[in-house]
């Protein structure tokens, strides 16, 4: 789920950006750090959409190095267990397939796809059902329900299910 | 002890053992039991009367003031006399049976006979049986009706007990030897005779105990007694009487207690003969003559069998244990063995009987003792239950077997706040959490309404309870300390994706094929583990050499092995190995040329192009010996690695650590190189007119070579301990930092700057700072140059480019869309101040190279520099000159993570956000990779390339300044030139080449290069005679003189 929140940073900005341009090197450095990054409490920033106030800078001691407090507002991304989300398939195998969504990692256990589905292995490996109908391969979208999450220091890990009413594939490369 | 009691119950006892011992055994025996057991009625009434006796006795004993002793002991021993013979009874006869069963029993009893005994004994017995138990139900009834002592279990408390333990008051127990084998023969005897003699016997009981060969024991007050009543009784040697101590006599008759709930589907082991430790399974209890019918994976020789059954000569021990194996009728029929089908008449079951042994679905059914198996603690394994499932079973029982195998769990199992889920009973299908637990009790907080607030349930009833989506950690079994998240719940059975190894570990509860682990072992965590990740010094994804000289990479870490990757390209092989079977850790950093001659090193990416592994791609982790171990995160199996040659590899976007060593690379920079590049020391430009292009190179090599340049630093040790400042050049192992507070360049210890206080720039955008504009590099063979001086920029560190990310092209790289121009940050960096003329470089620089490599370069955790963040900057070292900034290097000196700093800015206490997918590994510098690189020295044949030519020449003299004094001509006659670094390339040495080695603990040795292996060495060192593998690169070849 996406949310737009608004965070609160430290920045430390060298002495050599001070200057007319210091918002703009604190807002560039400030997206640069920020972006892309994840917590597990807020999940992945997304974007910073805006910058609410930069507070009054402090001078560390000796380094000449400015600390500003930071108010931005950013969109954050944080899966949740029991969300349910559309992503693309990266890679499938006989486990079951990965997909992403946005910066998400889904993994989609074979266990949890429907049992109708089964894998064929193959040049192009893909999960099939015995009519042939629907077919999961790298790069089709699926809408899968989230089951588990893991958050790590540097990226949240889900635990997908495509085995409920309304989820599966939802567009497939190959058709069109 | 009343002695008509126990003789009463003795041949009670007997007198059911004779029913069916009769059968067997046609021996005399058998009609003296028939005389006794004729006169078993009288005794019983006469029993009867006794106890009225009895009665009366304690009405006016009370303290039990004559010879007997109180009451209710005599009952206990009574008791305790009865079950205690049965017991072994079944005991001694199973030993038989199992004898006659499996090994000799052929040698004097005919099988035939053998099989039909053990088939029919249990049907006949179980009639007689049935009416003998009622019957002595009945018996047992009447006689302790009137009893005020009926309910003597329930009652009896430990103080109670203690006032029952034998005193010098009581009759002594004496122990008499007795004929071996005729120990119950030896007691009853004595029973007849004291029926025989009436009231003249004055022993009040004769005991033999099963376990006890040789001995009987007799109650009596005197010795004299019993040797009277021992007198004229050929089985009884009645010389020697010795007394039992009367601390030991209530040993001689307790029983163990063993509570053993046995039922149908009890998972147990066997104690005994050839199935000993065998896993079985109950299929029937019979708890009046304690013997249990298990079913067994038979362990039969049918050959052996055969043999047996067609009265040939077998062995009488073999030598080993036939492995289990599922019985094959067909394959008996084929050894003639004869094969009866029959059908039980108890379950209607059909069983092949196959020389007395009953089968069925390929497993043994044998009836056996409940002392020959233990029911404590069974842990099976997966594969044992696997194969416990036959073809036929569809698993549909296994839920009850489940709940067996929770019998016997280990205390402690369920800890309050677990989620459970009732198995059995009413509740079953109740979940619930833990709330308390009692001994065998465990309060639950059911999860439905309308329910009491908490429910005892005993914890056999009660599983645990997981759902999808929860992270969990094995807490025992194989997979132990493992964390994952369970992907689904199959009734009992878990499955789990590692968080690891993203392996499916199958983990369950009941005896499903995917069974890995017991649910038992699974508590919920969050706890994010990867399980154990080392064992000894050796870590998960080291690559060590192995015992065999063949080396791999640790793919996992078991509790007590390594599964090991091999270093096998063709195929991936997997070996299991034991800490004692690595031989070391290897940790060298070396280079390779892919299939395009371009050079990889560790953290290059590449593609395979051949091979089952074609198309994967990912960072190169280890190289050895011309084989890479590349981590492909998509890459399933083998947590990731792949194991491929060098030569079926190409480096995908170029190599990261050694930009431009290649051919291509140098004559692509050729032109761009430029001139001034005079190994004159920085110093001795004049300050602030540094030359335009110093400048420039300055800023480009820098820009390139490390994440740590840019950084800054506080220096640790040393003159200038203390100071910050920024990293503006790393050279193998020394860093040149400009100092903030002094204006003053300084060279220290890579080791002894503390870890990035701050690192201004992630150089994240580094690509074009990459090929094109910047310093050409050196030619493929001479990575070297620049490492001779001190002051020299640029190519000396080709560890630079943490930041060439095979991610940074990915969609979401967070660090795309910004790219503040990174000259700025560089341009407020006066090139003059690395010119300070007050710097002076002491001690020539080449001794820090000699340092051999810090350890692995790349820290595993990026968190690991967090604290250092906030550190207050100390600077209150003065402006004391350094006198040798040159310290010595310390050998593993500690690993930078120039990265994790990165993100520290300002966030005191806060938890720093980290980088965004992909990041990390990108980040991590191969600090060190090349330190050991070579470098020149002299007498060494090299080719020097000259504007309008190249020449061979022979290094004479290599200057402070790293330049050399080269003269020309292959023998070194010719003219005397000082050539740069840049200029000289080392001419590879060929097979029996005299060699000289240039980098690495041996450097400047000389020796022979005995042949080549990928671009390994082979070397032998002149001094030493040892015979070494060496990485091509560091080997020269050597002038002749």
């Amino acid at each position: 789920m996406f949310f737009h929140i608004v965070l609160e940073r430290n920045m430390q900005l060298h002495p050599r950006h001070f200057g007319r341009n210091l918002r703009e090197h604190l807002v560039s450095k400030l997206m640069k750090d920020v972006e892309g990054t994840c917590s597990g409490r807020h999940g992945f920033v997304v974007a910073i959409t805006g910058v609410d106030s930069i507070g009054k800078g402090l001078i560390r001691d000796g380094t000449g190095f400015v600390t500003f407090p930071v108010k931005y507002q950013c969109v954050v991304f944080r899966p949740f267990k029991g969300e349910i989300l559309e992503a693309v398939v990266t890679m499938v195998n006989k486990m079951g397939f990965f997909a992403e969504a946005g910066p998400v990692q889904i993994f989609v256990s074979n266990h949890l796809i429907p049992d109708d589905m089964e894998f064929q292995s193959g040049d192009m490996p893909n999960y099939t059902t015995s009519d042939g109908s629907v077919k999961i391969q790298k790069d089709s979208e699926v809408r899968l329900k989230i089951i588990g999450t893991r958050v790590d220091a540097t990226e949240i890990f889900c635990i997908g299910t495509i085995k409920d009413d309304f989820l599966g594939v939802i567009n497939d490369p190959t058709a069109v | 002890m009343p002695r008509r009691r126990d003789e009463d119950e003795e041949v009670e006892d007997d007198d059911y053992e004779d029913q069916y011992d009769e059968e067997e055994e046609e021996d005399d025996r058998s009609s003296r039991k028939r005389k006794r057991s004729d006169f078993i009625d009288d005794a019983a009434e006469e029993d009867d009367d006794e106890e009225e006796d009895d009665d009366d006795d304690e009405d006016y004993g009370g303290g039990g003031g004559g010879g007997r002793r109180p009451k209710p002991k005599k009952r206990g021993s009574q008791f305790f006399d009865l079950e205690a013979q049965v017991d072994s009874d079944e005991d001694e006869e199973e030993e038989e049976g199992e004898d006659d069963f499996i090994v000799d029993g052929g040698a004097d009893i005919p099988d035939e006979d053998d099989g039909r005994r053990m088939h029919r004994r249990p049907l006949l017995s179980r009639e007689d049986e049935q009416e003998d138990v009622e019957a002595l139900e009945r018996r047992i009834q009447a006689r302790y009706a009137r009893s005020s002592h009926t309910e003597y279990d329930e009652e009896t408390t430990d103080v109670e007990q203690q006032a029952l333990l034998p005193s010098v008051r009581d009759p002594k127990l004496w122990m008499v030897k007795c004929a071996i084998g005729r120990e119950r023969e030896a007691a009853v005897c004595l029973m007849q005779k004291c029926i025989d003699r009436g009231p003249e016997m004055q022993i009040r009981s004769a005991v033999a105990l099963d376990h006890l060969k040789n001995y009987i024991y007799v109650e009596a007050d005197k010795e004299a007694h019993v040797k009277e009543a021992c007198k004229g009784l050929r089985n009884i040697y009645s010389q020697k009487v010795m007394l039992v101590p009367i601390r030991e006599m209530t040993d001689v008759l307790s029983v163990e207690s063993k509570a053993i709930d046995l039922s149908r589907d009890t998972w147990v082991r066997m104690k005994i003969g050839n199935y000993k430790g065998d896993l079985a399974k109950v299929v029937d209890v019979d708890n009046v003559r304690q013997r249990v019918t298990v079913k067994l994976i038979p362990r039969i020789d049918l050959p052996a069998l055969a043999n047996k059954l067609e009265g040939r000569d077998v062995a009488k021990k073999k030598p080993f244990v036939p492995p289990p194996r599922f019985m094959n009728v067909d394959e008996a029929r084929e050894l003639h063995i004869r094969v009866e089908r029959r059908r039980d008449q108890m379950t209607g079951d059909y069983f092949e009987n196959i020389g007395g042994m009953l089968f069925k679905d390929g497993f043994l059914y044998k009836n056996v003792s409940m002392k020959s198996i233990s029911t404590q603690n069974i842990k099976p394994t997966f594969d044992e239950l696997e194969k416990f499932r036959s073809p036929g079973e569809n698993g549909e029982n296994d839920i009850a077997s489940l709940s067996t195998l929770f019998a016997n769990r280990k205390k402690g199992h369920f800890m309050k706040g677990d989620a459970v889920i009732v198995i059995k009973g009413d509740l079953k299908n109740l979940k619930g959490w833990v709330e308390k637990v009692d001994e065998e009790n465990v309060h639950i907080r059911p999860e439905m309404k309308g329910l009491p607030k908490t429910l005892a349930v005993n914890q056999k009833e009660l599983c645990k309870y997981f759902e999808p989506g929860n992270h969990v950690k094995v807490v025992s079994g194989t997979q132990e300390g493992a964390t994952g998240m369970v992907v689904k719940v199959e009734q009992h059975v878990l499955i789990i994706l590692s968080d690891t190894t993203k392996e499916h570990i199958h983990y369950s509860i009941t005896c499903f094929p995917q069974i890995r682990v017991f649910a038992d072992d699974v508590v919920e965590s969050s706890e994010v583990t990867t399980g154990i990740t080392k064992i000894g010094d050796y870590e998960l994804h080291d690559l060590v050499l192995l015992d065999n000289n063949s080396f791999g990479v640790v793919i996992r870490v078991e509790s007590e092995a390594f599964q090991v990757l091999k270093g096998v390209p063709d195929r991936p092989e997997v070996a299991l190995v034991k800490l004692r079977e690595i031989k070391c850790k290897l940790e060298k950093k070396s280079n390779v040329q892919d299939k395009n001659k371009n050079t990889v090193s560790v953290k290059d990416v590449v593609r395979i192009l051949e091979g089952s592994c074609k198309g994967k791609q990912g960072p190169v982790e280890h190289i050895f010996r011309g084989i890479l171990f590349i981590y492909d995160r998509h890459h399933l199996e083998h947590a990731g690695f792949i194991c491929a040659k060098a030569t079926s590899c190409v480096v995908v976007g170029g190599s990261r650590a050694n930009g431009g060593r290649n051919g291509d690379a140098y004559s692509r920079f050729d032109s761009l190189r430029t001139p001034p590049r005079i190994p004159q020391s920085p110093r001795r430009f004049p300050r602030g007119g540094p030359p335009v292009d110093y400048g420039g190179r300055h800023r480009g090599g820098r820009g390139r070579h490390d994440t740590l340049i840019g950084a800054t630093v506080k220096i640790r040790q040393g003159p200038d301990k203390g100071c910050k400042g920024r990293v503006l050049e790393v050279k193998g192992q020394s860093v040149r930092v400009e100092l903030e507070a002094r204006m003053k360049v300084v060279t220290v210890d890579r080791s002894i700057i503390s870890d990035n206080v701050e690192v201004s720039t992630p150089y994240r955008d580094a690509p074009r700072y990459g090929m094109g504009s910047e310093t050409p590099m050196h030619p493929s063979r001479t990575p070297l140059h620049p490492y001779m001086t001190p002051m020299r920029d640029a190519g000396a560190t080709p560890i630079h480019d943490g930041m060439r990310t095979p991610m940074r092209d990915r969609a979401w790289n967070p660090y795309t869309p910004m790219s503040p121009p990174r000259d700025n940050w560089e341009d407020g960096n006066p090139a003059s101040w690395g010119t300070s003329p007050q710097y002076q470089p002491g001690s020539p620089p080449s001794r820090a190279y000699e340092a051999p490599t810090p350890g692995s370069g790349w820290a595993n955790t990026p968190g690991g520099n967090y604290s250092e963040a906030g550190t207050p900057r100390d600077s209150s070292s003065g402006y004391a000159n350094a006198p040798s900034p040159y310290l010595p290097s310390t050998p593993g000196g500690q690993p930078m993570t120039p990265n994790s700093a990165s993100y520290l800015p300002g966030t005191p206490g806060g938890q720093p956000m980290t980088p965004g997918t992909g990041g990390l590994d990108v980040m991590s510098p191969v600090i060190g990779s090349d330190n050991e690189g070579p470098w020149f020295m002299p007498d060494i044949l090299v080719k020097v390339h000259r504007p309008g030519e190249d020449s061979v020449g022979v290094i004479r003299e290599v200057l402070p300044d790293g330049s050399c004094k080269v003269i020309l001509g292959s023998s070194g006659n010719g003219e005397t030139i000082t050539s740069l670094p840049n200029d000289i390339e080392i001419v590879p040495p060929r097979k029996n080449d005299k060699i000289k080695i240039m980098g690495g603990a041996q450097r400047g040795a000389t020796g022979k290069l005995i042949g080549v292996d990928g671009t390994d060495g082979i070397v032998k060192v002149d001094d030493t005679l040892d015979v070494k593998i060496l990485d091509m690169v560091i080997l020269a070849k050597l002038a002749q003189p």
